[in-house]
């Protein structure tokens, strides 16, 4: 009996322990670190996204939240991860926003691009019983009364938060910004009542819009959702802004290039996937894939405009 | 409500096909055996196991993940009753009663009161998903930050004396789990705290390596001092008559297993670190009404009954706001929410009414899943039981391999596996001076929160602390608090003045 036992204990503890040595990639399951809470717009993309590539890349994709300082623990550690394919970070906006406020480890120069999959436009939401009926109203209640509308983000100098300060100043009001730690606490906090509007993009929020508990205020968007051909952009009501959220995949800086064209190929292949362009229909995202190299001018891009629009509201 | 019983034994016609049956079957033994693992839990569980979902029906591949989540909550308790090492934030208080019972030689009642503790618990809370959802739902979101906030004070205030020793020594500790809570990256500015310029820091302390050191390697080190010949004894062995608990046993755990079903189902229902509020306040309030509060801490059966089955009934209710809402208050809900949407299924609001054969289904499999469970871990109590036979020499230094083993799979990291072992020899001089470790972990889990509920309540009022006050849920919380803290002062003043009329 006792023999036994040890015998179980003793190949549970190898199992346990066991190094793993790569041989050809991937030989054990890749992981995404999402810097936000689960339930956000980044966490339920990538989830999606995780589940189709597994079968093209042979190993499991593995989410692991990495919440906390408005998206700087998780890209700290994404930043310092070994270059070997197996610690990806998903590349979304605020990484090459939040290097520009504060003093973090890391900037978009510290990864490798892998792949671009969603971008989205930026959108405030209210309860469907809040007492502005319009954009209009909003605003002018926010002339009136500056600073006493709350407006939930998913965390600050997030990109979401970023949408809100750069619209208080397109429209020439101001809010009092509250963060939370992701996409899944602020809507919560906006279903209860506790803010009077939430600063999103989709997925975060969409499914209770269809279910008539909560409405598109204000659309940051170039053109109409296909979702929700009547909601008007802010721009055809007279305030010129647009402002949305990518969402791709980046690797530490130096990781071999076979390896991340090998990843690349397997998330190009989930993209393609009919359940994830199902997920993605469902979820309202907008699916926009850009390889490596695209990908990361359009890094570089975002990283230049938000240091200057961040110098700007600073001013 | 009829119709509720209708859909639901549509329902049972779903869970019970053959395929469904089996994949019930097969999540409850996985789930039994990564909640027996220490280090592993039910969310590394759940996502290593999704990709073998692929292929599967979504109720199916649903059913088998909550089958592990609720499976894992069955066998969480073990290694805290058999070696004192809490694998997860719920089975922290198990530790205290669970494993002195353990020591006496009553692991068999002890393990299988958890199993039937659980069942019981498990079938209640059904009741309360399935009757009870959509407006719990609606109750969970009138929680704000400020009610957030002051249901920690209350928690914090409450529940740190939750054995019942010495309040200042409890409250010191927790202070001590506070400030070990603000290591890391403050939640509202993102600034760097406490990390003395080190990387691993800036994700702040893991509380499953503090649980470990504080309880299970600091009881190896209270062994290890003791005279050698104690290690060459072993654990008292139970007989087998004495291995399943007595009638009596059963009488006793009775009502806290439904107290604590109550109390578990509605700490559920708030997001974050509901099965530690669950499970300290089902054990506060047993210690509190028991004729016999003096046993607890050296064994009390109800000490084990209540918090195991507050823990397995809070997590049935974290299921509501999964499937009414689409958004997952703790993380095990918030990966079978990845798994509903790999499966083609939108969370959200709308889940129920376009999906009803997969909630109704899934419903149903849990119910047959907590039966399989409770047939599955009853024949289970002998063999571990047994693992105590093994000497103590033998035992201890296993004990420590367990640890290190399963701490560095929950995150990869060395540097946890150090914080661990920093946290056990902590541990074992908080002993020598009678410092409790569980003030100190619940203060660890609930202070980031508080914190951040905290500034966010004042960001929202722009500064006005009335805000606490003018909500009634916060009002009635804070008032509470005030109460407890004030009515032993009140007390303490009448007795010293009767005292002082008798002298006069």
């Amino acid at each position: 009996m006792m023999k036994r036992f040890f015998t179980i204990l003793f190949v549970l503890s190898l199992i346990m322990v066991m190094p793993i040595h790569a041989v050809g990639f991937p030989t054990k399951e890749v992981q995404v670190i999402i810097p936000w809470a689960a339930g956000g717009a980044t966490d339920l993309i990538f989830r999606a996204l995780a589940a189709t590539t597994g079968k093209y890349l042979g190993k499991a994709v593995v989410i692991v939240n990495r919440p906390g300082g408005g998206s700087a623990v998780g890209y700290t550690e994404g930043a310092k991860a070994k270059p070997d394919g197996y610690m990806l970070t998903s590349g979304v906006t605020p990484l090459t926003i939040l290097p520009h406020q504060v003093t973090t480890a890391y900037t978009y120069k510290d990864f490798d691009p892998i792949i671009n999959v969603v971008s989205d436009p930026s959108m405030f939401l209210i309860r469907a019983d809040a007492p502005w009926k319009t954009l209009k109203e909003f605003l002018d209640f926010a002339k009136k009364n500056p600073e006493m509308i709350t407006v939930g983000n998913s965390g600050a100098g997030g990109g979401v938060h970023l949408v809100a300060l750069a619209f208080e100043k397109a429209a020439g009001v101001k809010f009092n910004h509250i963060p939370f730690s992701g996409g899944g606490p602020s809507v919560t906090a906006i279903l209860g009542g506790h803010i009077n509007a939430v600063s999103v993009s989709p997925p975060e929020g969409i499914s209770h819009v269809q279910a008539g508990k909560l409405k598109i205020l204000a659309l940051f968007a170039e053109k109409r959702l296909e979702m929700f051909p009547n909601v008007l952009t802010v721009k055809e009501q007279g305030i010129d802004f647009a402002m949305g959220m990518w969402r791709g995949l980046v690797t530490p800086k130096g990781t071999p290039p076979d390896v991340i064209k090998k990843l690349h190929d397997a998330f190009k292949q989930g993209m393609d996937d009919p359940v994830f362009k199902k997920n993605a229909m469902d979820m309202a995202v907008n699916l926009s894939y850009l390889g490596p190299e695209a990908f990361g001018k359009l890094m570089a891009r975002e990283d230049e405009f938000f240091g200057k629009l961040i110098k700007e509201i600073k001013k | 409500m009829f119709e509720s019983v209708q859909q639901l034994a549509s329902g049972f016609t779903i869970a019970t096909t053959f395929y469904n049956l089996f994949y019930c079957l097969i999540g409850a033994i996985v789930g039994t055996l990564i909640g027996v693992l220490p280090g592993i839990g039910p969310i590394a569980g759940i996502a290593l196991l999704i990709p073998a979902t692929f292929g599967l029906h979504p109720t199916s591949a649903i059913i088998m993940l909550a089958g592990i989540y609720y499976g894992a909550m069955y066998g969480g308790s073990t290694t805290s009753i058999l070696l004192n090492v809490p694998g997860e934030t719920a089975s922290v208080i198990t530790c205290i009663d669970g494993y002195q019972m353990a020591q006496k030689g009553r692991a068999g009642p002890a393990l299988a009161i958890c199993a039937i503790g659980s069942f019981i618990a498990g079938t209640i809370g059904l009741f309360g998903l399935v009757f009870l959802a959509p407006p719990l739902a609606e109750a969970a979101l009138a929680f704000g930050p400020p009610e957030y906030f002051s249901l920690m004070v209350f928690g914090f205030i409450v529940l740190s004396n939750v054995t019942g020793t010495s309040l200042t020594k409890s409250l010191m500790m927790a202070i001590v789990g506070l400030i070990i809570g603000t290591i890391g990256l403050d939640p509202v500015t993102g600034d760097a705290r406490f990390t003395f310029g080190s990387v691993s820091f800036l994700g702040g302390i893991e509380f499953v390596a503090v649980a470990i050191g504080l309880f299970g390697i600091a009881e190896v080190l209270t062994n290890v001092e003791k005279p050698l010949e104690m290690l060459e004894q072993r654990v008292i062995v139970p007989r087998l008559r004495e291995l399943y608990p007595s009638l009596q046993d059963l009488k006793k755990s009775i009502t806290p297993i439904l107290r604590g079903t109550g109390i578990g189902f509605g700490v559920g229902l708030v997001p974050g670190p509901a099965p530690v509020i669950a499970t300290y306040s089902s054990y506060m309030i047993e210690r509190k009404i028991s004729k016999h509060p003096e046993e607890f801490g050296k064994g009390a059966i109800e000490g084990v009954a209540g918090p195991e089955s507050a823990n397995n009934s809070a997590s049935q209710s974290a299921f509501i706001p999964l499937f009414v809402l689409g958004i997952p208050f703790a993380p095990p809900t918030a990966i079978l929410l990845g798994a509903l949407l790999i499966h083609g299924v939108t969370p959200g609001p709308l889940l129920i009414s376009q999906h009803p054969e997969l909630f109704w289904g899934v419903i149903a499999s849990m119910y047959i899943g907590n039966f399989i469970l409770l047939i599955l871990n009853l024949p289970f109590v002998p063999l571990f039981a047994n693992i105590l036979r093994i000497p103590k020499k033998i035992l201890l230094p296993l004990i420590i391999l367990f640890c290190i083993t399963g701490q560095y799979t929950v995150n990869n990291s060395v540097f946890d596996i150090g914080i661990m072992l920093l946290f056990g020899a902590l541990g074992f001089l908080m002993r020598k001076w009678a410092y409790e470790g569980a003030p100190l972990l619940l203060a660890l889990v609930l202070g980031p929160r508080l914190e951040v509920a905290f500034r966010q309540s004042l960001m929202i009022s722009h500064g006005d602390f009335g805000f606490f006050i003018n909500r009634p849920i916060s009002m009635v919380f804070l008032l509470a608090t005030v109460l407890f803290l004030v009515i032993p002062l009140i007390r303490m003043t009448l007795k010293k003045q009767r005292r002082g009329e008798v002298k006069q």
